[in-house]
């Protein structure tokens, strides 16, 4: 099962409580995070996307991007358009992700050659476009790829949070640990750290904004800041609109083509 | 009052010489002590940098900004097998010493470059692939026939990382930031690649780190075994110019501690030793034994004189006559030394001040130490019955004095002379900062750096920098073509191996979208596409590998080059090319930049080179003013400084002539024949002096004052040539080249004195030496 890239960037952590109301004595980090993987977030999406990424010496790269996506059940697909910066308008990006064990599959239009060529990274762990998140961190991980237990409560920003420990089952995973802050009864993580093979703090994901859209709680803009070698990415979602009637003819080579 | 001082502190140390030696001996076990617990040897050259001068400011801007680090380059060759490295059993070695470089806490996380990590851009019938080239070690023959037809058709991996006919290839492990010790990383690498030597595989170990360290490790080691040869050599031709035992363990006793109390009171200040410290014992070898010689040598031939005399009489005498020159010459030698402390570079700063620190302790021991010590053990026992030998070398300076004094005009005509030659020698010298020049040939870090230039790009690395205004600059093809062909135009030069840019991953990529297709071999054509392959290769690949290459704005383009030496003149002369180039092509709107270890330690070179020559400058300036005013005549100062000056000419015009390059080492010397020159003056000058205005007429001070402070001179000059000529048979080349240059600045010394000096005397008759007498015009 393949990483479901950029949206579900937010995805990890947007989602939203089905079961709001189970109280907290009674659950176990299993559950907790059962909870946040499940959270209803729709079928389809559209949205725009800013990712800003920022290097150690504070010099940006500002990249705009309108991306689709839609759940086919037991696929799932997304296509993303560039707008800007201007030399890389309109170049898409097509992944399609299957629930099954099928390695996802990913394609790429450049305008200025115009074609369409496929490529493959066969590694879950390496950076996606640059940024601090890896393809895993913007997929649903799937739950069962690491054991879970809840360690702690806390509040981040003054909300309370379940703190959970999750221990990748894979020995040679890019991490050794991550804890995940989970917004009690909304199951959404507020903040995610990430520790490297050697146990030191790699990364921290923090959410700086998140809204309510069609009654989905959406993370509007977060962060993620490598404190090795202190570079940052920050995502920001807007435009974003659920269940909308999105296409099954918008995921093609056609499309990506054709651009927006 | 001077005299009253000396008779003052002559008495004292006389009346208590145990309590004098037991305090002095007290000192000296502490400053040992300091040494012994404190004593660090500094080997990261960085260190050695002025980091506030512009060039070094910019290179480590450009080094943080792109990364660049010293590497520690490994090769594995594997002559016996016909697929070279392409075999299970070599891979799994390449992969094994990566694995154990990358433990090292020296080296950067992540930045250990092999087959093992190397990605592969690749087109297949997917599109773009960037991967590693193998996941797990290749076993069957298909397999490793695959893995050698992708390295091959990759030219950023072959040619680079193994070798183009696959007998060889590299590990390259790059330095982290931070104070590492050179030495330490060497002895850990050894220990790394040992278990690896003794199978097919032949390893070498190359690179800038390594270099510094074999340095580290050989240059102590050489002076280890050097020194102790030296001293005894001394020793030995100290016995045998001053016929005492005696006389000869008291000076090497105040050169032992003036050495250790400069090292002592170093290391109680916290200050490392540089590799130019392990000059300071060399010099105060040099100069320490000068004012042992002069007062010991006027106390034999005193005690010759007036057999019967007094101990206590003579020794008094010895320093009544002798204090005012043992002084000055040190002073003056110390003030010398102390003009190093205009040198931007720290450790010459030091070195000027610690030698000066040995010259003043030599000087103390020297006026406290000999005394006390002659009175516990007693005057020299010399056989009186010489008289005929005596004669001998009288004979010799007589002849010499009115030999100079008859032909002395020929004499100047004929310095003038040496002077021309040797300026026109010192017009051919030429700096040089490379390092791998100090290594013998058979030494093992010059055959690893040899087997890699021969079948990789080089181990000495140059970085290039082009700096725009604008941002987005380096996505215009206009640009980035005209840095294609400069690399081209560099890489047709016999020292450039390699050149690497983001051209080389555009080309690369444009050749794999365009469906392998040779002439897609190039530069893209419009700035979308270099835009969007670079967008391309950030989803594909790891983007990281592009920010060593371009900065965020793509404003600062960095081109690295592989070069096959590390000498100056080479590198001036493809900086020289780079800007030539630059000036006459797009790239003229830019800022031209270079950074890394290759180029600033060409700069340091210059930097070290200006200094010595500005404080040479300085320092015969301080001789003659000191001069003049010890003597109280402008005329002292002429006559003192000329020999001294024509030294100097001569030992970089010897350099020049015979092609000994001007390096940190080398230009040090200088600093002796100023040092020993200005000594050799004063002995001559003052000894003049005392005979001139005693009224004795011009033959008899000339033959008087030749007589005695030649013989010092000579026995002073004859004992350090014999010591440093030990040199000449180290087996490290820097140190044979100390050992005939301070042998030749040495010897020009010497017969500077003895004939320049006499000879100007003569024409001058300076009022300093001659002023009582008037009644002696006709003397001839």
């Amino acid at each position: 099962m393949r990483n479901k890239i950029i949206i579900a960037v937010v995805a990890l952590i947007a989602l939203m409580t089905v079961f709001g109301t189970v109280s907290a004595a009674d659950l176990s980090g299993e559950e907790i995070m059962d909870k946040v993987y499940n959270r209803e977030t729709g079928d389809s999406r559209t949205s725009e996307l800013e990712m800003i990424l920022i290097n150690r010496h504070g010099a940006e790269r500002i990249r705009e991007i309108k991306q689709y996506e839609k759940d086919f059940g037991e696929v799932e697909k997304k296509i993303m358009f560039f707008i800007s910066p201007a030399d890389v308008r309109n170049t898409s990006f097509m992944n399609w992700s299957y629930d099954s064990d099928q390695s996802d599959d990913q394609w790429i239009f450049l305008p200025a050659l115009n074609k369409v060529k496929r490529i493959s990274s066969e590694n879950k762990s390496d950076y996606f476009m640059g940024s601090d998140f890896t393809y895993d961190d913007l997929g649903d991980r799937n739950l069962s790829e690491d054991e879970h237990s809840l360690i702690g409560e806390d509040t981040v920003d003054g909300k309370d949070v379940y703190v959970v420990e999750n221990i990748p089952v894979a020995a040679d995973d890019l991490y050794s640990r991550t804890v995940t802050y989970v917004w009690k009864d909304k199951w959404i993580g507020l903040k995610k750290e990430f520790y490297d093979q050697e146990g030191e703090l790699l990364k921290v994901l923090t959410v700086n904004e998140i809204k309510e859209i069609d009654g989905i709680l959406t993370i509007a803009d977060n962060e993620m800041h490598n404190l090795q070698s202190d570079h940052r990415t920050i995502l920001r979602t807007s435009e974003v609109e659920y269940n909308t009637e999105v296409d099954e003819n918008l995921f093609s080579e056609r499309m990506m083509r054709r651009g927006i | 009052m001077g005299i009253e001082m000396i008779d003052k502190i002559t008495d004292g140390v006389l009346k208590y010489p145990k309590t004098v030696l037991i305090i002095i001996l007290l000192i000296t076990a502490f400053f040992t002590f300091q040494i012994y617990d404190n004593a660090r040897l500094e080997t990261n050259l960085d260190k050695y940098k002025p980091d506030d001068h512009p060039e070094f400011i910019a290179s480590e801007k450009y080094e943080d900004l792109f990364g660049i680090n010293d590497a520690v380059i490994v090769a594995v060759e594997n002559d016996s097998d016909p697929n070279g490295v392409y075999n299970p059993d070599t891979l799994k070695k390449i992969e094994e010493i990566s694995l154990a470089l990358e433990k090292l806490t020296e080296i950067a996380k992540g930045d250990v470059n092999s087959l093992a990590a190397a990605d592969n851009i690749k087109g297949s019938e997917f599109g773009l692939e960037v991967d590693p080239f193998y996941q797990e070690i290749p076993e069957r023959e298909e397999e490793i026939n695959n893995l050698r037809a992708d390295v091959e058709a990759n030219k950023m991996i072959s040619g680079r990382i193994v070798a183009e006919d696959g007998s060889a290839a590299l590990i390259i492990a790059e330095l982290k930031n931070g104070e590492i010790d050179r030495l330490e990383l060497y002895q850990k690498i050894q220990a790394i690649v040992e278990p690896y030597r003794n199978s097919s595989e032949n390893i070498y170990i190359a690179g800038q780190p390594v270099v510094e360290g074999t340095l580290a490790h050989l240059m102590p080691q050489d002076m280890k075994k050097m020194i102790p040869i030296v001293i005894f050599i001394i020793l030995f031709v100290f016995f045998l110019t001053l016929h005492s035992f005696k006389s000869t363990l008291l000076t090497m006793l105040v050169v032992l501690f003036s050495t250790i109390w400069a090292f002592g009171l170093m290391s109680a200040l916290g200050i490392p030793i540089y590799a130019v410290s392990t000059m300071i014992p060399v010099m105060l070898i040099a100069l320490g034994v000068a004012d042992g010689i002069h007062l010991l040598s006027h106390l034999n031939q005193e005690i010759k004189a007036h057999p019967g005399k007094d101990k206590l009489e003579l020794i008094k005498d010895m320093q009544q006559q002798l204090w005012k020159p043992v002084v000055m010459t040190s002073i003056t030698t110390a003030a010398g030394f102390l003009s190093l402390l205009t040198s931007e570079v720290l450790p010459i700063r030091y070195f000027g001040l610690f030698t000066a620190v040995g010259v003043i302790s030599a000087m103390f021991f020297s006026l406290i130490m000999i005394p006390a010590g002659l009175k516990i053990i007693g005057l020299p026992n010399l056989k009186i019955k010489e008289s005929d030998k005596k004669a001998a070398d009288k004979k010799f300076f007589h002849k010499l004095s009115e030999f100079v004094r008859k032909n002395r005009k020929t004499v100047v005509i004929i310095t003038v002379a040496i002077t021309i030659l040797a300026a026109y020698g010192a017009s051919k010298i030429w700096i040089d900062s490379s390092m791998l020049s100090k290594f013998n040939q058979d030494e093992e870090i010059v055959q690893a750096d040899r087997f890699i230039n021969q079948n990789f790009g080089g181990t000495t690395q140059l970085n290039l920098i082009f700096q725009a205004e604008e941002n987005d600059t380096f996505k215009e093809p206009k640009y980035l073509k005209d840095v294609w062909e400069l690399q081209n135009q560099l890489e047709a030069r016999e020292v450039v191996g390699t050149t690497y840019s983001l051209n080389d991953y555009l080309r690369r990529i444009n050749k794999v979208m365009n469906e392998e297709r040779e002439e897609y071999n190039r530069v893209p054509d419009s700035r979308d596409l270099v835009a969007q392959y670079l967008l391309l290769y950030s989803m594909s690949g790891d983007p990281e590998d592009l920010d060593r290459l371009i900065d965020y704005d793509y404003r600062q383009l960095h081109i690295q080059l592989s070069l096959k030496t590390d000498r100056s003149q080479e590198i001036k002369s493809i900086i020289a090319e780079i800007e030539n180039f630059a000036a006459n092509s797009s790239l003229n709107e830019f800022e031209v930049e270079f950074a890394g270890s290759a180029y600033t330690n060409m700069i340091f070179t210059g930097l070290i080179l200006e200094g010595q020559i500005l404080s040479l400058a300085i320092s015969l300036v301080g001789v003659f003013l000191l001069l003049s005013l010890l003597f109280k005549s402008f005329a002292a100062g002429f006559i003192g400084v000329l020999p001294i000056a024509v030294t100097a000419a001569v030992n970089f015009g010897v350099m020049g002539g015979l092609g000994v390059s001007l390096n940190t080492t080398t230009a040090l010397i200088s600093s002796i024949a100023v040092g020993m020159g200005i000594d050799y003056a004063i002995h001559l000058l003052s000894r003049y002096q005392y005979y001139g205005i005693r009224g004795f007429s011009k033959a008899e001070t000339a033959d008087k004052a030749i007589n005695l402070s030649g013989r010092a001179i000579t026995f002073n000059a004859i004992v350090v040539i014999a010591g440093f000529m030990v040199l000449t048979f180290s087996t490290f080349p820097p140190n044979r080249e100390l050992g005939w240059l301070v042998s030749t600045a040495l010897f020009v010394s010497l017969i500077g004195t003895l004939t320049l000096a006499v000879a100007l005397i003569d024409l001058m008759e300076p009022k300093f030496i001659f002023n009582k007498r008037k009644d002696d015009q006709n003397e001839k």
